[in-house]
Order: structure tokens, then C-alpha cells, then sequence
């Protein structure tokens, strides 16, 4: 039962997770009314987590999709629980994005918590870096429940302390938004786990590596599918559960948002991935429609709420919704290029919407305004600004040779595969985000300065430049040159589509007919 | 005899300390009556030590009235427990309210001695014995404030009510003595299942004992006095009533229904399918509507109440153990969080000396920082959120749920939890997020006793949920053998 796989020395996954909480445990216990000193603690854990990230980026084998830093070890053995942990390559993905913003957030919000109970906000992101990494390494399903609930109280916290002025009704939406579709997972967590039992004297299964190899009844699959779905895709979010977002991402602090929009909303997708592809291949193919449909709403209804939304910072909440549907369609397109496509849509959008309200953030700290039609004029007094915003909204609308553009790109490929009418409609979702990104751009930066007072207002400092540039550089990076990304969840993708190929009606010949025809990546 | 004698040695423990504390009461001025709070600790110390000692014989005594099994051991630790904290939060309050009386501590014995004998009784006679010991004690402990009008009248509600449900019980139990000629649960569970008892009669008496139970525990449509009793007695003995009389009463509804009316689960398990959701209804949505917050942890054990009844009926499918474990692990989770949500707002009376609205909460999270970290510890473990005990008795009790094939009303059941998550999250809400209107006055001071409590109740929570394999071993070894006869 104990066992410990391709260690460098040290359980870096038990290490990684858990570093953040811990610091956030002596920030609280010992740090109290020491700003520098708490501060400091926490740049130093985020910092240490984010080059541990770059241990395991390189001591990571990209040509397996096993589960590699493997830790093992009985936590309820009458229950069968253990304390599993392990990384494939969309894991190592997920953790690079989570480590990279949880690291660039608290510089970027050094002043933000100031007189407000500064020490609880950054202990709550320390907190919540801890449930997301969780997450990420969970190989148990009781594990990967435990931390998807823990990631939900600080994040509770974040938006309702630390929030704007309709925060409390944000913040109980985004809770029971969220714990309304994981009770739904719960039981379809003990149901699966106890069904999977060899015979009725065996402790429950809630290993993942044997339960995505388990194959249950048609019907237990139907239910559990719609079950596990239906928890995920509230937090990816899908039309129509989506009504928690906007109104989250509004009331959140900056830091708040980058968090929500760069990782949480990401667990859903990483969560399709891991439990509802691999566990249910029987089902999936029937559920493929109705997920598409929903998926392509969500693309030309968050693309067109867009356009008309009057705060910035919805306009960028209602854009998350249609990128995230790009993720949905890519990944229940069911081929191989759909399936990176989505992923890499995941990575792109968590750098680039991260850097979106992180954006918003600094433009409404200076001019104390998210009303889009009260800017203006902006890039006089913030060249530096402007630029930055023009570069992420380019990057954010798909302009080729950045990020955005490779995800959306293999994702609708994947789709046009699956359906070329739902892939023609799809691609009107990328017109609309050069609408509204460009006409957003326009209307804040150009058109003449509405307030003189502006001119005085300081540009960007190296602090702010120092939180947005890394961001950039990914999104350049991952534009130019995705086969670093790609490489890395190739192997566990592949064999994701060898798990549902078996159960497609064509036997599995689209999966990797156009992955060939393009030579391969 | 000497072998009676020894099987309830605990039990003697507490009565002889509880004698005590009544004859050395009037000697002692108000100041050294500080101490006898911690004979009775030192009392229920030692009687679950001799419990553990003893755990490895299994027999029965008094005639087969009581088992001495790991069934009992385990109930008789967790209520020994439950008497610990509930001393241990009441001694501070009693002091400032000026009702440090000797007699507070026996009552809290003598009630911790009936609801031993309840969960170790075998027959029906022993166990009627424990119910009314235990409930004339609870009815004198609601109404300790006898110069507060709220005291006195929860006090009477509490009696009456009880006294109603006593009826009921013994309506029912008579009925099966009757036909069967025996008090001994095993006894009649053999007859009945034997057919030697006509069906209608047998309706009855499950009727019966489902209305007596259903008051005793408060389940809807019996919970009306809940409220009222909670919110009128002392906190610290609404704590114990809202916990003790519960684990109690689940130790003998398992018992009963499974020992004795094990073959005619055809016949309850429906009747308690209706009675679990309703409870659950009632509680769930009830509890949005309370700005009292004792009122609203009142609703919100009936809720408990409402899953509690969940596993039992997970336990009438025979061959599944899984259902009663999961009330045993359940019962030591909700005594956890239950008594220390109580011990809170006592700590809030005795320092801001708050009046338990919801209102009031309100800048807690400022001025008292623990004391509201672990309030948030205790709401969310509630609710059922890990990592703490909530989340894996909630966990464990669906599991069981699942198991027994009733996967509908597991479903039916994460809904209500649902639905309750708001109301424990308004909580922490006005703690954390709503400023107080005023200047939170702090008067009264420290009371080492209370922080202990809720420390041993904070710790407990935590530890079932992170570390739960000892007590979750405990409560699926305690079916290894359960003795009914």
C-alpha cells in the first residue's frame, strides 16, 4: 500500500501543496500587525512553490501519461481512502497556471488590502493556492473532493470580505452555486465508489487510476455522468449555470478575480477531463450533443453580453463565459485536437483573462471607475497601460502568433470534426470577442480625456509591470511555440481518447484521422 | 450481585459523586462551589476510564436489563464525554448568572447516568427507567433559571411534551409485552418474527413507538417544543439537551427497531422514510427564518435529526451494518459540533453579554477572533463542508444511504443539506462581513473552564475529519457483537 514513485528525494506534491497553507498558518499565528514581515512570508512561499513547479517541469517525463511524483499512503483504510497524490501532464499544466498567478497576485495586490484586514487576505490566498494544488495532484476521489470543497471556503471569504458593495450576495451565490452541484457529486462519488467493490466485502474504491479502468453499468454511468457533470459545469461555468459569475467577478477584489477566472473556473474543465471522459466512455457519445449545443450558447451568449455590458470588469466575467465554452466544445469534441485544444484554451485564457482583471484592477485603482462610458482617453496619461491592454486584448481575441489563438484554433478544428455547422457557428464567437475586446479597447484608452485630473496620475510602476509581464510572456511563448504545452499533455490525452475510442459509434476513427493529417504536433 | 454491581460501576461512580456534590453543596460558600464542576469531570473521567478497562468483557447483568458490549462502550464513552463539556461550558455562566448551585452538576450526573442506562438497556423495562431518569433530570436543567420567565416556560414545555411522548412509548411498548409476554428486545424480536404477534397490533405499536421516539428526538411533526426549550434553558444545559437525549435515544431507536422489529422493516421503513424527509424539511427551512440563533440551531438538529433517521433507515436493510455505523460516527460528529456551537454563543453571553440574535454576531469576527474561528469551524462542519467531522458523517451516512440501494434519498438528502448550508454560511456572514452597529462592550471575564471546552470540542471536530480512522474503526467494531440477550 505505501508507495513512493519516481521521487527526486522528497515528496515534492505533499511539499507543494501544503507550503501555502503553512505559511499562511505562521503568518497568522505569529505575524500579526507586521505588514513587511507577512507580506514578505507570503511572496516567499507563493515564489518557493512557483520554482518547485520548474523541479517537477524538470524532472517531469513527457513521454508517459502514468501518474509520475507518486505518493501513496492509507489515510481511512476501512474506507478504502488514501492519500494519493501523483501529476500527468495536464496536471503539471493546471499547477504551472496556479502557481504562476498565486505567485503574481500578491505583489500586484501589495497595497490592495490595506486598513482591511490585510493579514486574513493574504492568508486566504495562501489557503486557497493549497486547495487548488490539492486538487490538481489528487489521485483519490475522496482527496479530490475534500480539496475542491476546501478551495471554496477561502474563496467564500475572498469575495465577502473583501468585496464590493453587493459582496455578500455574491459570495453566498458563488457558495451555494458551487455546493449545490458538488452534494449532486457526492453521491455519485459514494455510489460509484461502492459499486466498483470486486464483491460486497471489499472496501470501497476511490483510487482514480482503477476507477478509470473500472467500466460500471450503463445506467450507473448515465446518472453518475450527469452527476459529476453537472458539479463541473457549474464552476466551468456553463449556459445556463453561469448567473454566479458575473456577479462574483464583479464584487471580487482584483486578486479575487484573477484566482476565480484563472483557476477556479478551470477546475470544471480539468475535472470533465479527469472523472466524466475517462469514467463513463459508455455515455459520453449520448450526452456529446446536448453538451455541444449548450457549449456554443455559451459562446455567442457570453460573447454578446459582452458587447453590451457597461463595467469593464463584467465585460471581461461574460467574456470567461464564452472562452470557457470553446474549452467545453473542444473537449467533448472527443478527438485528439479538440481535447488539446481545449486544454491549451484553459492555459491561455487563465494567463490571459488572469491578466485581464488584473488590468482592470490597476485602471480602476487609478481612476476609481469600472464604467466603461465614464473613461476615455486613457492612454494619454498611460502609454505603458495602453500597451499592455492592447497586447492582452489582442492576445485574448485570438490574434495568431499569440496564446488564444492556438487553443480556439484546435479546439474549433476538433469541433468542425465533430459537426462543421456547430464549428461555423462557433467561429462567430471569435468575431464578437474582436467586437467587444477592440470596442472596449477603444472606448477606454481613445476617444479623448474626459477628466483632466487624470493627466497627473502615475503609469504603470515596475510592481505592476513586474505582475503582468510573465503573463505576457507565456502568452507569447505559447503562441509561438504551443509544442512545449502541447508535448506535455499529449501522452495523457492520447490515452484518454484510447479509453473512449471503443465506445464512439465509428469505433474511434475520427479521433485520429486529423490528428495525422496535420503531421502531428 | 457482585457481578451486577460491577457491570455498572460507572453508572455508581456518577450517582455516589452526584450524592456528594449535593450533601457538600450547602456547606461550601458561593465561591468554593467553583471546584465542583471538576469533581464531576474528575467523576465522568473516571467512569469512561473503567468503561475502557472493562470493554473486553462482554456479558449482561441484571437479568439480561443490561449489555455490557462494545455497543454500550462506545455510547458510554461519547455521553460521558458530552457531560465533560457540558460542565465544563456551564460553570463560568452559572457564576455570572448567580446560579452556581451544587445541584446543576448532579442533575448534569444523574441525567449522564439515564441516558447510559437507555443506551446499554436490553429490555424494555431498564430502558423506560433510563428515558425517564434522563428526562426528569433534563426538564429540572431547562428550567435552572427559575427566575427567568423563558426558563420556567421551557421547563413546562419540555415537561409536558416529554411526558406526552413517555406515553406514547409506553402505549407501544405495552402493546408488544402483551403479546408477547417478554420485556427483553431479543426475546420479542424472536416472536415477532415467528408471526406469533397479529400485524395490526404490531401497527400500533410501531405507530407508537414511532410518535414516542419521533418527540424525544424532535422530529417533525413532533419538534414543535425544540425551539422553545432550546432557547429558553441555560445554554450551556441547551447544549446538553439538544445533544445528550439525541444519542441516547438513537442508541435504543437502532436497538429496537433492528433487535426487535428487524423482520417487519417492511412495515417502519417506510414510515420513517416519511418521517426523515419531512424532518428534514421542516428543520432545513424553518432555520432560514430564525434571527435567534439558538432557535436556529434548534431547527438545525432537527435537520440532523432528519439525516440521523436516513442511516436508520439504512440500517433496516438486514446484512448492512454500514447504516448503523454510520449513526454511531454521526452522533459523535453532531455531539462535537453541536455542543461547541452552543459553547460559543455561551462564551459570547458571558463576554459581550449578547443575546444570542443574529444581529448581535454581527463584528464578532473583529473583536473576538477565536472565539469566532472556531463559530466558523463549527458552521461549516455543520454543514457538512471538509474538512472537518460534518463533512465525513455526512459522507459516511450517504455511503450508507447508497449502499442500502435508497440513492433517491441520499439525493433528497444533499438537497436539504443544501439548503441548510445557507443559513450556517448567514453565520459567517454577519461575523465576518457586517460591522457591529455599536461598540461591542466586553464585560465579564476569561473563564479557563469554557475555552478548555471548546477547545476539546474544536479539536474533536477537526481530528473526525481529518484523522476519523480510531473513533470510525470504533463505530463499526461496536456491531461486531451486539448483545440482545
Amino acid at each position: 500500500m505505501y508507495d513512493f514513485q519516481d521521487q527526486i528525494g522528497f515528496p515534492i506534491l505533499t511539499v507543494m501543496t501544503f507550503l501555502p497553507a503553512l505559511a499562511g498558518v505562521l503568518m497568522i499565528a505569529f505575524m500579526r500587525g507586521r505588514p513587511n514581515w507577512y507580506k514578505t512570508t507570503a511572496l516567499i512561499a507563493t515564489g518557493a512553490n512557483f520554482l518547485l513547479t520548474f523541479v517537477i517541469l524538470s524532472a517531469f517525463d513527457h513521454y508517459t501519461a502514468d501518474r509520475q511524483f507518486v505518493e501513496n499512503v492509507p489515510w481511512i483504510k476501512s474506507l478504502g481512502i488514501s492519500y494519493h497524490m501523483g501529476v500527468d501532464g495536464i496536471s503539471v499544466l493546471m499547477i504551472l497556471l496556479t502557481t504562476l498567478l498565486s505567485l503574481l497576485i500578491i505583489p500586484a495586490s501589495w497595497n490592495y488590502a490595506k486598513d482591511k484586514k490585510e493579514l486574513t487576505f493574504f492568508a486566504a490566498f495562501l489557503f486557497l493556492e493549497t486547495g487548488m494544488l490539492g486538487l490538481f495532484c489528487a489521485r483519490d476521489l475522496f482527496m479530490f473532493y475534500v480539496f475542491w470543497e476546501v478551495m471554496l471556503i477561502p474563496m467564500y471569504f475572498i469575495i465577502g470580505v473583501w468585496g464590493g458593495p453587493r459582496r455578500i450576495y455574491a459570495a453566498i451565490k458563488f457558495f451555494l452555486f458551487t455546493l449545490g452541484g458538488s452534494l449532486l457529486m457526492l453521491v455519485a462519488i459514494v455510489a460509484i465508489a461502492w459499486l466498483a467493490r470486486p464483491n460486497p466485502y471489499a472496501t470501497p474504491v476511490f483510487d482514480m487510476d482503477l476507477l478509470q479502468t473500472t467500466l460500471f453499468s450503463w445506467n450507473v454511468q448515465y446518472w453518475a455522468f450527469l452527476a459529476f457533470f453537472v458539479a463541473f459545469a457549474v464552476k466551468v461555468p456553463m449556459w445556463p449555470l453561469h448567473t454566479w459569475l458575473p456577479d462574483a467577478h464583479v464584487e471580487a477584489p482584483m486578486a479575487g478575480s484573477v484566482i476565480l477566472a484563472g483557476v477556479l473556473l478551470k477546475v470544471g474543465g480539468y475535472g470533465m477531463l479527469r472523472i466524466c471522459l475517462p469514467f463513463f466512455p459508455d455515455v459520453v457519445s449520448t450526452f456529446v450533443p446536448y453538451i455541444m449545443v449548450l457549449s456554443i450558447i455559451a459562446i455567442i451568449y457570453g460573447a454578446l453580453l459582452s458587447l453590451v455590458q457597461k463595467d469593464i470588469k463584467k465585460l471581461v466575467a461574460y467574456s470567461s463565459v464564452s472562452h470557457m465554452g470553446f474549452v467545453t466544445a473542444g473537449i467533448f469534441a472527443l478527438n485528439v485536437v479538440g481535447i488539446e485544444g481545449g486544454i491549451l484554451v484553459m492555459f491561455s485564457h487563465g494567463l490571459l483573462t488572469g491578466a485581464l482583471f488584473l488590468m482592470v484592477g490597476f485602471l480602476s485603482e487609478r481612476v476609481h471607475t469600472r464604467e466603461i462610458s465614464a473613461m476615455g482617453g486613457l492612454a494619454s496619461p498611460f502609454p505603458i497601460m495602453a500597451g499592455f491592454l492592447l497586447f492582452f486584448t489582442l492576445a485574448s481575441l485570438g490574434l495568431p502568433g499569440l496564446s488564444g489563438f492556438v487553443g480556439e484554433f484546435l479546439s474549433l478544428l476538433g469541433l468542425f470534426t465533430y459537426n462543421k455547422a456547430m464549428g461555423a457557428v462557433a467561429a462567430l464567437g471569435i468575431i464578437l470577442a474582436a467586437a467587444y475586446l477592440l470596442w472596449m479597447f477603444q472606448r477606454v484608452m481613445f476617444t479623448g480625456l474626459r477628466d483632466e485630473k487624470w493627466r497627473k496620475l502615475p503609469d504603470f510602476s515596475p510592481r505592476e509591470i513586474v505582475s503582468l509581464a510573465p503573463l505576457g510572456f507565456l502568452a507569447i511563448w505559447a503562441g509561438v511555440y504551443p509544442n512545449t504545452f502541447i508535448d506535455l499533455i499529449h501522452p495523457p490525452v492520447i490515452k484518454l481518447t484510447e479509453r473512449l475510442a471503443p465506445y464512439m459509434a465509428d469505433g474511434g476513427s475520427t479521433i485520429h484521422n486529423i490528428f495525422a493529417s496535420l503531421g502531428g504536433f | 450481585m457482585a457481578h451486577d454491581l460491577v457491570a455498572i460501576m460507572p453508572e455508581l461512580m456518577l450517582i455516589v459523586t452526584g450524592m456528594v456534590i449535593l450533601l457538600v453543596d450547602p456547606l461550601l460558600p458561593t465561591e468554593g462551589r467553583r471546584g465542583l464542576s471538576w469533581l464531576g469531570i474528575f467523576a465522568c473521567i473516571t467512569a469512561s476510564l473503567s468503561t475502557l478497562i472493562s470493554s473486553a468483557d462482554e456479558f449482561t447483568a441484571f437479568n439480561h436489563g443490561i449489555a455490557l458490549d462494545k455497543y454500550s462502550v462506545y455510547f458510554k464513552v461519547l455521553l460521558l464525554g458530552v457531560a465533560i463539556i457540558a460542565m465544563l461550558l456551564s460553570e463560568k455562566h452559572l457564576h455570572l448568572k448567580k446560579r452556581l448551585l451544587g445541584e446543576y452538576y448532579a442533575l448534569i450526573l444523574f441525567m449522564t447516568v439515564g441516558l447510559i442506562v437507555m443506551a446499554e438497556s436490553i429490555d424494555l423495562i431498564t430502558f423506560f427507567v433510563g428515558l425517564e431518569l434522563m428526562a426528569y433530570c433534563s426538564y429540572l436543567l431547562a428550567g435552572f433559571f427559575r427566575y427567568e420567565e423563558r426558563s420556567i416556560e421551557a421547563s413546562m414545555k419540555y415537561f409536558i411534551t416529554g411526558a406526552f411522548a413517555s406515553n406514547f412509548l409506553l402505549f407501544g411498548l405495552a402493546f408488544l409485552y402483551g403479546t408477547t409476554g417478554s420485556t427483553n428486545y431479543q426475546e420479542i424480536g424472536t416472536a415477532i418474527g415467528a408471526g406469533e404477534v397479529p400485524s395490526s397490533v404490531l401497527a400500533i405499536a410501531i405507530i407508537m413507538l414511532l410518535v414516542g421516539f419521533g418527540f424525544k428526538v424532535g422530529s417533525a411533526p413532533f419538534h414543535n417544543w425544540a425551539p422553545d426549550v432550546y432557547q429558553g434553558s441555560p445554554t450551556p444545559a441547551a447544549a446538553l439537551l439538544s445533544v445528550g437525549p439525541k444519542i441516547a435515544s438513537f442508541a435504543v431507536i437502532i436497538k429496537i427497531f433492528n433487535i426487535m422489529l428487524g423482520s417487519e422493516s417492511d412495515t417502519w421503513v417506510p414510515l420513517m422514510i416519511a418521517l426523515s424527509i419531512a424532518t428534514m424539511l421542516v428543520g432545513a427551512t424553518l432555520a432560514i427564518v430564525q434571527r435567534d440563533l439558538k432557535r436556529m440551531l434548534a431547527y438545525s438538529s432537527i435537520a440532523h435529526v432528519g439525516y440521523l433517521l436516513l442511516a436508520v433507515i439504512a440500517s433496516g436493510q438486514s446484512a448492512r451494518t454500514m447504516g448503523t455505523s454510520a449513526v454511531l460516527f454521526y452522533l459523535a460528529a453532531y455531539a462535537f459540533m453541536n455542543m461547541g456551537a452552543f459553547g460559543v454563543l455561551v462564551f459570547l453571553e458571558n463576554r459581550a453579554g449578547s443575546g444570542d440574535s443574529l444581529d448581535e454576531m454581527a463584528g464578532m469576527g473583529r473583536r473576538f477572533p477565536w472565539a469566532a474561528g472556531i463559530m466558523t469551524v463549527f458552521m461549516l462542519s455543520l454543514a457538512g463542508i471538509p474538512p472537518t467531522a460534518g463533512f465525513l458523517a455526512k459522507f459516511y451516512l450517504l455511503a450508507s444511504v447508497v449502499d442500502a440501494g435508497y440513492t433517491w434519498l441520499a439525493v433528497v438528502g444533499v438537497f436539504f443539506s443544501l439548503v441548510s448550508a445557507f443559513y450556517y454560511l448567514r453565520v459567517i456572514v454577519y461575523m465576518y462581513m457586517r460591522d457591529a452597529e455599536s461598540e461591542i462592550m466586553v464585560t465579564g471575564e476569561k473563564s479557563w473552564d469554557l475555552s478548555l471546552g471548546l477547545g476539546i470540542a474544536v479539536s474533536g471536530v477537526l481530528l473526525l475529519g481529518i484523522l476519523p480512522a480510531p473513533v470510525l474503526n470504533a463505530a463499526q467494531n461496536a456491531l461486531e457483537k451486539v448483545l440482545g440477550y
